[in-house]
């Protein structure tokens, strides 16, 4: 996982399989990236992750919640077509926003 | 008919393992795209649940996972263990719950499984364990032209 901070805006990018280990290690730095810089935008890419199954959609919900609570918004980007599906099953896209362009700042 | 089991203490990074064993095992089977991706996130929901909630992250539970499929490409997936088992199966089942909230699960496992699969049923008993039983009929990439 890589991130870019600019302005009011966070990038994290993830790749390769983002389940339940590759979660339970990148979680905590990511919920203390948030609560440090407090940025108006916080934007998750998964261009380059290969595998995602509940577990990523548990993080992203916390990270909304956690976003949501000093009024910032979270966006999802670059998800592919099998990935959409599975976050489409928990109601996801009513709260988050996905981005299907090139994340670059 | 072809089938195998695999057998395995309830350490996290063993579900890779498992889940790209059960991939392997399948291959004859000239999967397409969207269905090796299926299969990879019903093993990945179902061990992650008995490694979790069945051994409460316990590493010392032992998972097995028996994997068959017949000349019709229908596969039949088994994930046991012994742990805690499911007190309340429909409740478990439904969209967004989870007992485990503070460990930011989504509560999608069981509806995940049950959307990829074509069958799928739970057994539980309360501190002796839970079977989940996943049928699946594979197209493969010939059927898709």
């Amino acid at each position: 996982m890589d991130y870019q901070l600019q302005d009011q805006t966070l990038i994290f990018h993830f790749e390769g399989d983002f389940d339940n280990v590759a979660v339970g290690k990148v979680k905590e730095t990511c919920a203390a990236l948030i609560e440090t810089h407090r940025p108006k935008l916080v934007k998750l890419d998964f261009q380059k992750v290969d595998f995602v199954d509940s577990t990523g959609i548990g993080f992203v919900l916390a990270r909304y919640k956690q976003i949501k609570k000093y009024d910032g918004e979270l966006v999802l980007c670059n998800l592919s077509s099998s990935q959409k599906r599975l976050f489409h099953m928990s109601g996801i896209f009513r709260i988050i926003r996905l981005e299907q362009s090139e994340v670059l700042i | 008919m072809n089938r195998m089991k695999l057998s395995f203490c309830s350490h996290l990074e063993n579900e890779a393992f498992a889940r790209t064993s059960v991939i392997a095992f399948l291959m004859p089977l000239s999967m397409s795209v969207e269905e090796v991706m299926e299969i990879k996130t019903i093993m990945a929901e179902a061990i992650v649940n008995a490694m979790i909630h069945g051994y409460e992250g316990r590493e010392d539970g032992e998972v097995i996972v028996s994997v068959s499929y017949d000349e019709q490409k229908i596969v039949t997936i088994i994930v046991e263990d012994q742990g805690c088992g499911i007190p309340d199966i429909d409740l478990a089942m439904q969209p967004l719950y989870t007992s485990k909230a503070h460990l930011e699960r989504s509560g999608m496992g069981m509806s995940i499984m049950s959307a990829f699969a074509d069958e799928f049923y739970v057994n539980s008993k309360v501190d002796c364990g839970t079977t989940v039983t996943i049928i699946k009929q594979i197209h493969g990439i010939e059927d898709q032209q």
